[in-house]
């Protein structure tokens, strides 16, 4: 006789074969590069925490507290934006909030580099899309943000507001409405109903918008680099540096090791708990 | 008192909502009323609006090949990660197995972690191994990404799929490849179908990963990213266009295609 082997497990060897190769093999090479001696290109020095000495007397813990503060201030703002637009979308469903789901979702799919250049050439002093019209229709002259740290968190809040919309989207339509309306008969204000039972039930969906959008913003360049000129390095600016320009592998290692940790610390006590089954199955 | 306020309420969150509208597309706006002038420099209003960027855009060779490339990528992309996503979503949502729940949340991490920090580790990676990044190692790095969300929308179509079906056909007779082919493969198609275009899409657009994983080739996000920095001139807005409603007509042409082949089956099973 034979031993059985599941259809599932069959079924995943193709994709687990690719997070393998692709993604943990790296993740683990990445970790022991950051284990060799600086600018050393093999593996077979002996390991050391030099580089994440370095890291620290070096300076290169300012790019990493910048991209911290950056995507915990674009979560946040991104919170405040969708919660109100979320209430929208669940309270009109019908032939509006569709056509506004729609429209939120298309510019996911236009290139980062689009939208962003976009914000700048509206942003631009002088002669940009918005400085220039008011010129135009009302003669008044005003300053640009563009090249700012503002400007980043502008475009940082644009790029990833959707991935916060649309799983609190998910969490508040699982909230249901008679138990809001049932809880209003019985006297309770708008914000105990807030506090008490929209908050409570829908809060699924907003850990893992809330997650999605503090773990992309974390690695985000583009908006820094179009947005923000020279007012701000990034982390991953900084470790594209000591890849490339510095040509210091292990020390651009250890510095992506540190990004890696701080996600699997927002990541891993989170995704333990949420129940995938429930929240995807409709 | 309160239908009054339940009305103020609403209203406000109308107006809310298109405000948040407006606010997304006006970059997508600006972008296309900077393509319509022949000037070197923004100088918004233009004088003359001319669409002289879209001829010249089209008529250079850097158009084609920017677009090819990116096209390349997004095809195989596409097809890869729907092949590997119907498989992972089987194990994802249709069989019962040890390790299933285990499995959900490591196809997860790649889409909860910063692209640019995975882009980077596949560049380490890649050349520590002697590898030298091109477009080919760019389909990669987008797999790795891709697929798992590829998986996750396959998933959702398989969750509502009634397993019943596919005991029938057994009990009729059907081998288990007739089955896949013939009831559960047809049954997946729409999840298959917006699975293909979320990844062609995906792929066309992404420039997180492709701007460390694609060593001298370039796609078209990555030239627009390098353009926007230095050497602005109206074509760079121009080319931003003419690369957006190519993904349009690409999704347009796939849905056209698939109302055609549903007719085919339809008139073919009548």
């Amino acid at each position: 006789m034979r031993h059985r082997i599941s259809p599932g497990f069959l079924a995943m060897l193709p994709v687990m074969a690719l997070i393998v190769l692709g993604f943990a093999l790296p993740i683990l090479l990445v970790f022991l590069y950051s284990l060799m001696p600086p600018r050393t290109f093999s593996l077979a020095g002996d390991p050391t925490l030099a580089n994440y000495r370095a890291a620290v007397t070096e300076g290169y813990l300012l790019p990493l507290g910048w991209s911290l503060g950056l995507a915990g201030l674009t979560t946040l703002v991104c919170l405040v934006l969708a919660w109100p637009t979320a209430k929208a979308l669940v309270r009109f469903a019908g032939r509006f909030a569709t056509l506004a789901t729609i429209l939120i979702a298309l510019p996911i799919f236009i290139s980062e580099s689009v939208r962003l250049f976009g914000t700048a050439l509206f942003m631009m002093p002088g002669g940009g899309i918005f400085a220039g019209s008011l010129n135009a229709l009302f003669g008044l002259k005003i300053g640009s943000i563009l090249y700012t740290r503002t400007a980043t968190l502008l475009g940082m809040v644009y790029i990833h507001f959707p991935f916060m919309l649309f799983p609190m989207v998910l969490g508040l339509s699982l909230v249901p409405q008679d138990q809001i309306e049932a809880a209003r008969d019985l006297g309770a204000r708008p914000f105990q109903v807030f506090r008490e039972i929209e908050l409570p039930l829908a809060l699924p969906g907003i850990t893992v918008g809330t997650l999605l959008t503090f773990v992309l913003s974390l690695g985000a360049n583009a908006e820094a680099a179009i947005l923000g000129g020279q007012a701000v390095i990034v982390i991953t600016k900084a470790i594209e540096q000591r890849f490339g320009y510095a040509q210091d592998w292990p020390s651009g290692a250890a510095l992506t090791v540190l990004v890696i940790l701080v996600t699997a610390a927002v990541i891993f006590p989170v995704l333990r708990r949420v129940d995938l089954d429930r929240l995807i199955r409709r | 008192m309160s239908g009054t306020r339940d009305r103020l309420i609403t209203a406000l969150l109308a107006l809310w909502t298109v405000l948040v509208l407006v606010l997304l597309y006006v970059p997508i706006l600006s972008v296309v009323l900077a393509s319509l002038a022949n000037t070197r420099y923004m100088r918004f209003p233009h004088k003359v609006w001319t669409l002289d960027a879209y001829r010249d855009a089209l008529g250079q060779y850097t158009t084609a090949e920017l677009h090819l490339t990116s096209l390349k990528i997004a095809v195989l992309v596409a097809l890869i990660a729907v092949l590997l996503g119907v498989f992972g979503a089987l194990a994802f949502a249709r069989f019962e197995w040890r390790g299933r729940s285990l499995y959900q949340r490591l196809l997860l991490l790649p889409i909860f972690f910063p692209q640019a920090v995975l882009g980077l580790a596949l560049l380490l990676a890649m050349t520590a191994a002697g590898i030298t990044p091109s477009w080919r190692t760019a389909v990669f790095a987008h797999l790795v990404w891709v697929v798992p969300i590829v998986t996750l929308v396959i998933s959702i179509r398989l969750y509502g799929f009634d397993v019943a079906q596919e005991e029938a056909a057994f009990d009729l007779g059907a081998s288990r490849l007739q089955v896949f082919r013939e009831v559960t493969l047809p049954a997946l198609s729409p999840g298959i179908v917006s699975g293909g275009l979320f990844a062609f899409l995906l792929s066309w657009s992404n420039l997180p990963l492709s701007i460390f994983t694609t060593g001298s080739d370039t796609t078209l996000p990555l030239w627009l990213f390098s353009r926007t920095a230095t050497n602005y001139s109206p074509l760079v807005p121009a080319l931003a266009v003419i690369a957006t409603g190519a993904s349009v007509l690409v999704v347009l042409a796939a849905a056209l295609a698939l109302a055609g082949w549903r007719r085919l089956v339809a008139r073919r099973s009548a």
